[in-house]
């Protein structure tokens, strides 16, 4: 086991650093010149100049790669072009509120979407299965802002029973989180219901049920370990997701978040805070994807055996 | 089966649908109580009043030399003070100034300054502070932009005394004294400033009504009142410290978000109010809504007058003839905002009537011109002439704000029936600017608040301030020349019957084509009262109090 996860973590390694290539070139090669976009449309080139050579943006490309490298494993990710403050503290003030939006938002996906999954499998073609299939279908259809929308003009508006806006406290984080976690919560109900239902269907189960096993634990103990499997996989997904419905989400419900910082330093094209952005983005994936892997491994004892 | 259960689902979903709709409309009716009319109610001190800004401070900067966005201004308006004020019928007023002299060459301004007034940490605001203040702004190192542009030809500040100043300037500039009423010129501590140095702008310290408390990177700013405070100006609505205890900014950049929780009074005040839910909340009791004209140069779409065949005056006019600017403008906006006929919006003060109602669409004159220089109408319903169709490529980076791009839209429908493809390209604000630079584009749009019709230079004049800007990439000598003139002349009236020729001449030149003239909305909840707009229409809250 302790192999596998060393063997996950250093093929992490090379996939952090590849991401940080490509939008390194990404960024010095699309149109637009930072210093330009700082100092305004109609600031005197002289200006134009001096800020270039502040930002170090006249050192050839590759002595900037190689700076970036270096100061990222430090932990030193430079001062935003925009407004000359360490991009490390402005990560850390954003990371808190992205961080409790996205946990919330999966807790509920993931709530959510098991608990109706399996129900709908279990009650398969009964009333209650059609609703959840057509409620599912909605969530993934649903476009997030308009769901946010929406749900403002209800709980809020309406029935004032929710704050629209803000990122202080549990109330404020509701609606938001429903609004990002809804999707997910679609996807996986479907894709358990499905898991389940095939998974039901395996000799096993019957023989399970021929040694004379309660329904509810054939369910629990055995068919559920084997269908999450599927959905695991889905949750790597679902995590990826989340940070870029995130970008929406904030901006309706004007929530301080990552997704926000870094569309605002992608349209000033201020490098720094746009690459520390991608890197810790980079990290948390790369995480997420082996405490699932992790994770799976200790759910299924043939992934254990195998490795 | 299977069906029932859909027309279940439907009947919810529809349900949840009418009750989001209905929740639209105003609140259940609070008939109960007499209806106080709070005109002649005095004002009760004290209480929170919470903002939600359509807009973000961009940078989190507080900096007011380092103003570019509209939304920041108007914050910054509540922490900085300016030396006059300007009246809406363009008179100066004292301010932080008591008395000034202009020099008979028109180049130096004697102030005479309040002998009371104090920065946020104590620092007392005397001519050495204000001479800090403007050599700040002209030092390359602030990177101020719209201030800089507002102190013009600036040269050097002399101290004279301690509360005696005189600000010298290269040439006679007319547009000063307006532009010393406003918040770019506003003043920040040299203390202040000499101690945070590059965080200024994040622990902004003025001399205003009110004081920053603690600012939330991307989110809120919360300002609380100044004690100390003493030196209104001489329109206010009284003196001493503000009436409100504590003003909260929120950011809510989304109109409808911006709408919702000032109906939910999660905030008591919400500015640019959508047209769509401006009826609404004017016919609303519960809610009072102002508005106020901001001054600018109006939305216009700006043709590429360097590129063919734009560079034809006939093809521009064939343009601007396919339009039907007034029935957009009405469908747009639903009558909350009316057409645009002069660059300059109606209550700036060289604003020329002359140019309203002077034209209006007229397709046959469109085609006509059109056919006549060789545009042959397609098959496909679009106009070509030597195997390239006649398409105008419009580059936009700021998005649907002010329901632009619907407007836009609604114009593409028009220049087709005349043959005439007009294309919406996004770009990112780098890839824009850097097209706008290079001239590679057939349409660009835009505004510019300025309260100095002089912002016409900086838009159509080659030799505009600060490097290259001439949005409108003008090359016409006749029109540098006037503009240089309006840019020198002192007296109002003389500068007034030149801006009329300028006006006039653009237009007839269709260098731009103006659409909408803005008006800037501010909702409150009914509680509210006091809240006033300074001349360029940033709002003002030093008088506001709330209504217990």
């Amino acid at each position: 086991m302790a192999k596998y996860i060393v063997n996950r973590l250093l093929a992490s390694i090379p996939v952090i650093i590849g991401s940080l290539t490509i939008v390194f070139l990404i960024i010095h090669w699309l149109p637009g010149d930072p210093a330009q976009m700082i100092a305004g449309d109609d600031a005197a080139p002289e200006r134009v100049a001096f800020l270039r050579e502040q930002f170090g943006l006249n050192r050839p490309l590759w002595q900037q790669y190689l700076s970036y490298l270096w100061d990222s494993l430090r932990g030193d990710f430079g001062v935003s072009f925009a407004n000359s403050q360490p991009v490390l503290d402005r990560l850390l003030a954003q990371l808190p509120a992205t961080l409790s939006l996205a946990a919330m938002s999966i807790l509920l996906a993931v709530v959510l979407g098991v608990v109706l999954g399996v129900l709908s499998a279990v009650y398969k073609n009964r009333l209650f299965d059609y609703i959840v299939r057509v409620i599912s279908l909605l969530g993934v259809s649903m476009p997030k802002f308009w769901l946010g929308i929406l749900l403002i003009l209800i709980f809020s508006v309406h029935f004032q029973l929710l704050p629209a806006i803000g990122n202080g406290s549990f109330k404020q984080l509701i609606m938001p989180a429903f609004a990002l976690g809804v999707t997910g919560a679609g996807m996986l109900a479907r894709m358990i219901r499905n898991s389940v239902l095939e998974v039901i269907g395996e000799p096993f189960v019957v023989t399970l049920r021929a040694k004379g096993l309660a329904d509810r634990v054939v369910l629990y103990k055995h068919v559920l370990r084997n269908a999450l499997l599927p959905a695991i996989t889905v949750l790597g997904t679902l995590l990826g997701e989340m940070l870029s419905g995130a970008v929406v989400t904030e901006t309706v419900f004007s929530r301080q978040g990552l997704g926000k910082m870094v569309v605002d330093a992608i349209n000033q094209k201020d490098i720094p805070v746009i690459q520390a952005a991608i890197l810790v983005t980079a990290v948390f994936t790369v995480v997420c994807n082996l405490l699932v892997d992790i994770s799976y491994s200790y759910i299924d004892p043939r992934v254990r055996k195998s490795s | 089966m299977k069906l029932s259960t859909i027309r279940y689902a439907a009947a919810v979903f529809g349900v949840v649908i009418a009750i989001a709709g209905c929740s639209g409309n105003t609140e259940t009716g609070d008939g109960a109580g007499p209806q106080t009319t709070g005109e002649t109610s005095k004002p009760t001190p004290g209480g929170e009043l919470v903002w939600a800004l359509a807009g973000t401070i961009t940078n989190d900067s507080l900096d007011a030399h380092k103003a570019g966005f509209a939304p920041t201004t108007r914050v910054m308006r509540s922490l900085y003070d300016s030396l006059v004020v300007e009246l809406p019928d363009h008179t100066i007023q004292p301010w932080l100034a008591t008395s000034w002299e202009v020099s008979p060459d028109g180049k130096s301004y004697t102030f005479h300054l309040r002998q009371d007034v104090k920065f946020h940490d104590g620092t007392p605001f005397n001519a050495e502070a204000v001479k800090f203040n403007f050599d700040r702004i002209k030092d390359p190192a602030t990177k101020a932009s719209i201030s800089l542009n507002e102190i013009g030809p600036y040269e050097s500040t002399e101290v004279i005394d301690e509360y005696t100043v005189k600000i010298n300037f290269k040439t006679p500039f007319a547009p000063f004294l307006s532009n010393a009423a406003k918040v770019d010129l506003g003043f920040v501590s040299p203390t202040a400033v000499k101690k945070y140095g590059d965080a200024y702008p994040q622990n902004p310290v003025g001399t205003g009504p009110f004081k920053l408390a603690k600012l939330t990177p991307s989110t809120q700013v919360e300002f609380v009142k100044n004690p100390d405070y003493n030196w209104a100006p001489a329109n206010a609505g009284h003196q001493g410290p503000a009436y409100l205890d504590k003003l909260t900014v929120k950011y809510v950049d989304e109109e409808s978000t911006r709408v919702s929780v000032l109906q939910s009074r999660q905030v008591q005040v919400a500015d640019i109010i959508p047209p769509q839910n401006l009826v609404a909340l004017k016919a609303d009791k519960n809610f009072n809504v102002q508005e106020a004209e901001l001054l600018q140069v109006n939305f216009s779409l700006y043709l590429n007058q360097q590129r063919e065949p734009w560079n034809d005056v006939s093809m521009r006019e064939a343009f601007r003839a396919a339009l039907d600017i007034g029935t957009a403008v009405k469908t747009i906006y639903l009558g909350t905002s009316k057409q645009a006929w002069s660059p300059l919006s109606p209550q700036q003060f060289a604003y020329t009537p002359s140019l309203e109602n002077t034209y209006k669409q007229d397709v046959n004159k469109a085609n006509e011109i059109l056919d006549r220089l060789g545009w042959k109408m397609g098959a496909d319903g679009y106009r070509s002439k030597n195997g390239k169709r006649l398409t105008v490529e419009f580059i936009d980076t700021q998005g649907n704000r002010e329901k632009r791009l619907d407007l836009i839209s609604i114009f593409i429908q028009q220049l087709k029936q005349v043959g005439i493809e007009l294309k919406i390209v996004s770009l990112p604000s780098g890839t824009y600017s850097e097209r706008r630079l290079k001239g590679e584009y057939d349409l660009v749009a835009g505004s510019q608040f300025s309260g100095d019709p002089d912002i016409l230079r900086q838009l159509f004049s080659t030799k505009g301030p600060v490097g290259p800007n001439n949005i409108a990439r003008a090359n016409d000598p006749q029109l540098d020349q006037w503009l240089e003139e309006g840019y020198l002349e002192t007296d109002p009236e003389k500068r007034k019957a030149i801006y009329k020729k300028v006006q006039e001449y653009i237009i007839q030149n269709v260098y731009s084509i103006p659409t909408y003239v803005f008006q800037y909305s501010v909702a409150s909840v009914k509680e509210v009262q006091g809240i006033t707009f300074d001349y360029p229409a940033w709002p003002v809250f030093y008088d506001a109090w709330i209504k217990k």
